[in-house]
């Protein structure tokens, strides 16, 4: 047996393999499908997001008069969860790096 | 469909036997969106956007199993829909409303995909085929407004000319 255990070099392959992951460069985006109703998007948007229903409000108008609504700019991680979320409840969300 | 109490952990429903019914028969629907029908992004063609969207399918695809789970189990359920002198009361939780509520949304898309993702003005003829489509779309926002009122979310009269 050696006396030095040389370990994987695993520390250093998710540091740079996840630094771009980490920055808050991801957008979430809803869009609009005219057959959902307004409140159905308003309450949503609350419960994903943990917004009063004024913010809510704000973002559904948008989306629908819009065609989208950015919802939010969060790391990729948390972009995954949140369109996610959203697409538990059929909304048409999407997830895109930031320009 | 009418909320009479509002309990600590959720709501107790009056359902009169034809609006159980409607109920009933438009949740057997579910699920209706095709699983393919969801995309994380609008161009991922990278080998690695190829592996999220497997990832998120197979996730909401588990999500749309125990939905169609609890859906079963909630019409099967004899204690669910308690009998009354006028027709029946619907106890539900919170977490319940927010998944019947999903349950509602995915056969309302999904009856408006199968429609043809038409907009409001044009909606196709009502023929023998899609006529099913038409009643699901119809009935899931019905109980959707009542769900929402019972949580305090309803329409604003300046909406209505959007």
């Amino acid at each position: 047996m050696a006396d030095t255990e040389v370990l994987p070099d695993i520390e250093r392959e998710e540091k740079t393999g996840s630094k771009s992951d980490l920055e808050p460069g991801w957008l979430v985006i809803c869009w609009n499908d005219p057959v959902n109703l307004m409140t159905y998007v308003t309450h949503v948007f609350q419960t994903v997001f943990g917004w009063n229903r004024q913010k809510a409000e704000v973002h559904m108008l948008q989306v629908h008069r819009q065609g989208k609504s950015v919802l939010a700019r969060t790391t990729m991680e948390m972009a995954e969860h949140y369109v996610h979320e959203l697409q538990k409840y059929t909304l048409h969300a999407t997830m895109e790096r930031e320009s | 469909m009418k909320l009479i109490r509002t309990l600590k952990g959720g709501f107790v429903f009056r359902l009169s036997p034809r609006e159980k019914l409607l109920l009933s028969e438009t949740v057997k629907f579910y699920p209706l969106v095709p699983a393919s029908h969801h995309h994380l992004n609008k161009e991922g063609k990278s080998a690695k956007a190829d592996e999220n969207q497997r990832l998120l399918e197979e996730s909401l695809a588990e999500h749309r199993a125990e939905n169609r789970r609890l859906v079963l189990a909630m019409l099967d359920e004899p204690k669910r829909f308690r009998e009354t002198k006028t027709g029946f009361e619907l106890k539900l939780t919170h977490s319940e409303v927010e998944w019947l509520l999903q349950v509602l949304n995915d056969v309302r898309v999904g009856s408006w995909l199968a429609l043809g993702e038409p907009e409001h003005e044009e909606m196709p003829e009502v023929t023998e085929e899609n006529a099913k489509y038409y009643f699901a779309l119809e009935i899931s926002g019905l109980f959707q407004s009542f769900l929402l009122e019972a949580l305090g979310v309803s329409e604003k009269s300046e909406w209505a000319a959007e």
